[in-house]
């Protein structure tokens, strides 16, 4: 973890929100939660585009001069790139206005640790079966809007390739192919965990991707409503899949935020991003 | 320090804020509540809730079970009661019940609540909600009166116009009167401001122009 100090700045974490869904803003809070916890920050603010506080009322809710805005987004792209600067009117990286300096960081999808706590969260929910006999497949959005969280997606499976754990590593999408609804077809083991690359357990992993993958029949109620994750693993003919919840709800982001925040003011050397 | 002026407002009284009602007790501690819990005397069936966060979770439902994506809207839970040990906590629990709120009634009282009229709210978007753009005056006004309403929609006192030279005249005056109590009741209360509309309106917007329900 990045070496961060108390100090009297704060900081905004930045979340899509839902106005169908009360699982999307879930993590966004309990990571404020634990942050404020842990004293680092004088204030620890939530901002959403889709609930309240709104982008543009949390400016006004901060009363340091230094604020560190780290969006809990799990890739750049539209949203990293114009709706949050739109609404916060950013100039860059830096902005001052009103005598205070906002720091715009990373989305935390970009953080290095994101291939650890993938793997961890393939085990946590695939106790005891060996790696060596599953397919992993990591599913992102894809398409549209979100074109770079399929970069991102592609981003993690190379890495995870790289780590050599599992029998094999894909890379599936919701909306462009390869289709995750077509996981039978695209995986060649018994074994066949499912991790979706989202930051929260909201409409797409809770409720399209297992009506996807034929785990549900239709979309229905929100994620902490349903127990789609307590009914591990689900046998589909001779095969057995595990489906885990969205990586951004693993307690870990806390950290990541932090790091994200730490790291707008050292970032590490060119070397050490390309590794 | 905003809970510095929260400090100030608890020492002359109880206020409300919305349906929650603040009431000062003992050595800078306040009581939080639902208006109508005002007169329930504690320990007679009120949940107590020792935690903000407890407050975050229950105001994300209401009674019915159902998400409330819209804070201000009138249909916050009764039964419980929060302690808040100090100013601080007041304005972290009110932040999660009225996010925004205590930030937007300092702001004013500071002479620094910038307003922006929709027309500017809805030029200003991309993407899906672009098209928000084409809604009519006439069309606007009309879904204000249905979407922002007191009584069903939202508790917020507006302070923007549909444009500049434009008002919303589908709601009565008492609705955009910081002086005026949203649900209609005597005594002193802070007013939740809405500077700038929210995008739960301006998606509503969208699905005018598309011709939809939302």
């Amino acid at each position: 973890m990045a070496n961060l100090k108390p100090n009297n700045s704060a900081l905004i974490i930045v979340g899509h929100g839902s106005t169908q869904n009360p699982d999307s803003s879930a993590p966004t809070y309990a990571h404020q939660e634990e942050i404020r916890r842990r004293r680092l920050f004088s204030e620890v603010h939530c901002a959403f585009w889709k609930e309240e506080p709104s982008l543009r009322e949390v400016l006004q809710m901060v009363e340091a001069e230094e604020v560190y805005i780290v969006p809990n987004f799990i890739s750049e792209g539209y949203f990293t790139e114009k709706v949050i600067p739109r609404e916060l009117e950013l100039t860059g990286r830096v902005t001052r206005r009103n005598g205070k300096v906002l720091k715009y960081c990373e989305p935390v999808g970009n953080d290095p640790r994101m291939v650890e706590l993938l793997l961890l969260r393939a085990r946590e929910v695939a106790p005891g079966v060996p790696a060596k006999e599953t397919s992993l497949i990591i599913v992102g959005h894809g398409t549209g809007l979100n074109e770079n969280s399929a970069v991102a997606v592609k981003r993690q499976v190379a890495l995870l390739r790289r780590e050599g754990q599992y029998a094999e590593v894909l890379a599936a999408y919701m909306e462009e192919e390869p289709l995750v609804s077509n996981w039978r077809v695209l995986t060649g083991q018994r074994h066949v965990v499912v991790v979706p690359f989202f930051i929260s357990d909201g409409l797409h992993s809770y409720q399209d991707i297992p009506v996807l993958l034929g785990l549900e029949g239709e979309p229905t109620a929100a994620a902490s409503q349903l127990e789609v994750f307590r009914r591990n693993p689900y046998t589909c003919g001779d095969r057995l899949l595990y489906y885990a919840s969205a990586i951004g709800t693993e307690p870990a982001f806390a950290d990541i935020i932090l790091d994200t925040a730490a790291r707008f003011e050292a970032p590490p050397p060119v070397a050490a991003t390309a590794a | 320090m905003i809970s510095d002026l929260l400090e100030r407002l608890c020492r002359q009284g109880a206020w409300r804020l919305g349906e929650v009602v603040v009431v000062p007790v003992t050595s800078g501690q306040v009581e939080l509540r639902h208006h109508s819990d005002e007169n329930t005397a504690p320990g007679s069936g009120l949940r107590p809730l020792e935690r903000p966060e407890e407050l975050r979770d229950l105001v994300r439902y209401d009674e019915a079970g159902r998400y409330r994506p819209l804070k201000g809207a009138p249909t916050l839970p009764r039964g419980w009661i929060f302690t808040a040990g100090d100013a601080r906590a007041l304005q972290q629990a009110l932040d999660f019940v009225y996010p925004g709120a205590t930030a937007s009634w300092a702001a004013q009282q500071h002479g620094e609540l910038r307003v922006v009229d929709l027309r500017v709210t809805l030029n200003r978007q991309t993407g899906m909600y672009r098209v928000t753009q084409k809604i009519t005056n006439e069309q606007a006004d009309r879904l204000v009166g249905r979407f922002c309403r007191s009584d069903e929609g939202c508790l917020r006192t507006i302070l923007w116009r549909l444009d500049r030279d434009r008002p919303v005249t589908s709601l009565p005056a008492a609705k955009f009167d910081p002086a005026a109590d949203q649900l209609g009741r005597a005594g002193r209360h802070l007013p939740i401001f809405c500077a700038e509309a929210c995008n739960l309106l301006v998606a509503e917007a969208r699905a005018v122009v598309k011709q939809k329900p939302a």
